[in-house]
């Protein structure tokens, strides 16, 4: 850590040489090995290493920021005049700033070696447990790598934090396949720290391959309906990101389009729905220690029982507005768990569906959704029935939060959130 | 421009090798109804080496360009395939190396000033704020990015590349009669190039502005489509998507070989006889390609890749190793995006041709259905099911444009969708300004005429 913190400093230098009145410095420096699996088999094995490097200056209220991926004092010292250049080109604006002094700390998580070998032998366990357990599974790409970052944050008012970390991590695409018969892929994403468990157990993946093999067969549906949806977690994680995006983030908020600009302390979902943005959560694999402003990240309520707790705005947005910056930058949701079992809340629903993944285009900034629901199955006289192809789900992001009639007792962690299924009731089926 | 010390070290090596240097850099600017919220530039570099050996790949790549770290990837890359081959060998033969190709293309990179983004963008801003005040908000986003690459191949290819673009973004929010936030967005010009070559005078830009300004208060009073299946008019400005979309990911062959819908219906009927596709690689209908490449970074020369001929599935778009699976001959479309990302099968120019119809008569033809202008966003299927974001649309009664419609999605499945196609227009329109994503994000051109086609619709 000291060596990127003396590269810190001489960028800090730099900047101030070139006429900066505040700088802040963020430097990775990344090394990663990856395994890539195509069409079952591996394929590819990839090594990286580089650094990144993001400046910041701030002159005269004015603010530009430059990135670059080298560490020389020669490229440093280019980049700082370039930075304060375009600060100079800027807008003045007195809502720009860098972090105040609070205290210095470091912090280290994961693991700072991998075990090259035994992840290896893990991934070619995990191809030949797919074969084994879910024959009609065909694995379209995998991508397996370890990471290990050193991170380094540092500013002209004395900040100094630096974060390192390891990890493994595993993104697979799927489908399945029985002679010319061909389902929707399916993607899961799992982050993990050791090697002990089989990688085939880690997040939901046994369930989404079960599933997977399950809509070989699917059926068009024929009519159209307004009924409950059961959204499995990834694919409500995905949608729940969508309205954060819209509602809570800086864009929205700054310029008041935002239908939640007035519902600070309001309710604006069920009372069964808590989201915490929560990165040091023990579950999460490798959660953000330093905001992205360059302060110490904790945990925040962003809906607490259905009531919304706290925007999600970053320092210059929160100064803009003159509202509250957020605990953290991280996107880590922890959605508070229900006390009824999956299989229950299903067997309530007469007639509905249950979304594994939705495939749409963006929301309207009024929440309003439409798109695909893909790798899902029809819920009839309460049980999961048949798998379903081009169907269509609509309905408004706002209303669908509000409209919550069950959360699941069960969760699924995939290192970056932990999620429940969660159901809701007023979504058009077509 | 790239310093050419990599040329030496491609000599002597053994196994199939691609050692490539490369520079991305990106410019941007974001202003938010006056406020400039982004005033960003970055550059991104170093060198790479891929190495072949039995069926197996290693790669390695290093932010740092100099003889040291060259020599440095190249064994990384090497030992790494080795330990592949060693762990899970498929004794598969080398790779067909084919004609070595050789070429220079594109202006030398051209750094413009950020000032130059910014005052343009307040121009822009200006004007906008000026002349429609009602509007709830505005953005203005102007942004440029460029890849510059100098690839050597073992198989003697030598390649030294640079492919620039610019773009800038008008954004506009306005209040319907509820008090809900209606967005449009319009990419105003632009191309490959770079920003000075498109953006000198805002007044350049106002009539583009001043038509987001109309569509979006139509929009304001705008209605949900009926949700279901209908006869619809994609303007040509959704083409492009369509034929990237619904045909051009599941004929890319790495997802052939996943077993998409086109691993079983090469050279047969997949879209009605007008339909022609084509992934063109630098000259298209009697011009320069919108997104010109010449030579990919496995050192193919590129060549066009005749996708669907008269409604025929005729081709898939391969790599050097995926051409040898199918027997065909490779095309040029293996592509990386960065300097530390390895080639991917990837689309370049890929477009649907255009008919002999008038957009009108298109219109005039339908009794009920929709006319999808705009779109944001969209994701393709290996089983062919498509969707795509429509921003912007209307609807057709008795052979007329009615109500605008509100943002939603349309799908279908592109094989039996295709075979629906009854009309094409004589116009052609191509878009330059996205991203693909697979894996890697790449920049693609995609394009075509309006479409007249039965989808379904998403709606209420």
């Amino acid at each position: 850590m000291e060596n990127i913190k003396k590269i810190t400093q001489i960028a800090l230098n730099e900047l101030k040489t070139a006429g900066a009145d505040h700088a802040q410095c963020v430097i990775t420096k990344g090394v990663s090995d990856e395994i890539n699996i195509d069409n079952g088999e591996i394929s590819l094995m990839r090594s990286l290493f580089d650094d990144k490097i993001a400046l910041k200056a701030l002159k005269d209220s004015k603010k530009g920021v430059i990135g670059i991926n080298k560490t020389d004092k020669a490229s440093l010292e280019q980049a700082a005049k370039e930075c304060v250049e375009a600060a100079l080109a800027s807008v003045e604006d007195d809502a720009v700033s860098i972090a105040e002094f609070t205290e210095n700390r470091d912090f280290v998580t994961g693991i700072s070696e991998p075990d090259r070998d035994r992840f290896f032998d893990r991934m070619m366990e995990y191809i030949g447990d797919i074969k084994a357990d879910y024959p009609k599974i065909h694995l379209e790409q995998v991508v397996a790598d370890y990471t290990y970052c050193e991170s380094f944050t540092a500013n002209t008012n004395g900040v100094e934090y630096g974060h390192n970390h390891g990890s493994y991590s595993v993104s697979a695409m799927f489908s399945a396949h029985e002679g010319e018969k061909t389902t929707s892929f399916n993607m899961c994403d799992v982050s993990f720290m050791g090697l002990d468990k089989k990688i085939i157990d880690l997040g939901m993946q046994r369930t989404l391959f079960e599933q997977c093999e399950k809509e070989l067969d699917p059926i068009s549906l024929d009519e159209k309906f307004v009924g409950r949806a059961v959204f499995a977690p990834i694919c409500f994680s995905d949608l729940l990101g969508s309205a954060f995006g819209n509602f809570i983030n800086d864009v929205t908020i700054i310029d008041k389009t935002s239908p939640w600009y007035f519902s600070l302390g309001t309710k604006v979902a069920s009372g069964s729905l808590t989201v915490t943005a929560a990165p040091l959560d023990e579950r999460i694999v490798g959660g953000e220690r330093v905001t992205d402003d360059g302060y110490i990240s904790e945990n925040y309520d962003i809906i607490r029982d259905g009531y919304l707790k706290s925007f999600s705005l970053s320092e210059y947005a929160a100064k803009k507005t003159g509202m509250d910056r957020s605990k953290n930058s991280s996107g880590c949701f922890v959605v508070g768990n229900g006390t009824k079992k999956l299989g229950d809340i299903i067997k309530e629903i007469d007639k509905g569906i249950l979304v594994c993944r939705f495939s749409g285009g963006s929301p309207a900034i009024n929440g309003d959704f439409s798109g695909v629901a893909k790798n899902s199955f029809l819920i009839e006289d309460g049980r999961v029935a048949s798998a379903l192809s081009e169907t269509m789900i609509s309905g408004n992001l706002a209303d669908m939060l509000k409209n919550i009639s069950d959360v699941s007792e069960e969760t699924v962690c995939d290192g970056s959130g932990v999620i429940p299924w969660v159901a809701v009731d007023g979504i058009t089926v077509s | 421009m790239l310093q050419d010390i990599i040329k030496k070290h491609i000599d002597g090596t053994v196994d199939y090798t691609e050692l490539r240097a490369q520079v991305n850099t990106k410019r941007g600017v974001s202003m938010l109804s006056g406020n400039l919220i982004s005033n960003v530039k970055s550059e991104k570099s170093g060198v790479s080496a891929r190495v072949y050996k039995n069926g197996v790949w290693g790669f390695a790549a290093n932010g740092e360009y100099d003889g040291e770290h060259i020599k440095a990837v190249l064994e990384k890359a090497k030992s790494n395939a080795d330990f592949l081959d060693r762990k899970a060998g498929k004794g598969k033969p080398p790779l067909i190396n084919g004609i070595p190709a050789e070429k220079t293309a594109g202006r030398d990179f051209l750094d413009v000033p950020q000032k130059e983004y910014i005052d343009f963008a307040k121009e822009l801003d200006e004007y906008i704020k000026n002349k429609y005040p009602a509007l709830k908000s505005r953005a203005v986003i102007c942004r440029s990015d460029s890849m510059e690459k100098l690839l050597y191949v073992s198989t003697g290819s030598i390649s030294h590349a640079i492919m620039p673009r610019a773009y800038v973004y008008a954004v506009m929010t306005a209040e319907d009669k509820d008090g809900d936030a209606i967005e449009l967005f319009k990419v105003v010009n632009g191309g490959a190039g770079y920003f000075t070559d498109y953006y000198t005078d805002p007044a350049s830009c106002y009539e583009d502005i001043d038509k987001l300004y109309e569509e979006v208060m139509k929009k304001t009073e705008g209605i949900f489509p009926e949700a279901g299946i209908c006869d619809c008019i994609l303007d040509s400005s959704l083409a492009g998507i369509l034929a990237h979309e619904a045909v051009g990911h599941t004929v890319e062959a790495d997802l052939v070989m996943a077993g998409s819908v086109a691993s079983h219906n090469l050279n047969k009927k997949v879209a009605s006889d007008m339909v022609s596709l084509t992934d063109f690689a630098n000259a298209a209908l009697g011009a320069e390609a919108p997104l010109p490449l010449y030579v990919d970074d496995e050192g193919t020369a590129c060549k066009d890749a005749e996708i669907i001929k008269d409604g025929v599935l005729v081709g898939y778009m391969n790599n050097r190793e995926s051409a040898a699976h199918y027997g065909m001959e490779p095309q040029g479309n293996a592509r990386a995006h960065e300097f530390s990302d390895e080639p991917l099968i990837r689309m370049r120019n890929t477009a649907i041709l255009p008919g002999k119809s008038k957009l009108s008569d298109m219109i005039a033809s339908i009794d009920d259905g929709y006319y999808l202008v705009n779109t944001q966003n969209g994701q393709a299927d290996t089983t062919g099911e498509f969707m795509f974001g429509v921003t912007m649309g209307y609807e057709i009664k008795n052979g007329k444009l009615g109500r605008a419609l509100r943002d939603t999605t349309i799908s279908g499945v592109a094989f039996e969708m295709l075979k629906t196609v009854d009309m094409l227009s004589d116009e052609m329109h191509w878009d330059t300004s996205g991203y693909c994503g697979k894996k890697q994000l790449m920049p693609v051109a995609m394009g075509g005429p309006a479409i007249k086609c039965r989808v379904n619709i998403g709606g209420r």
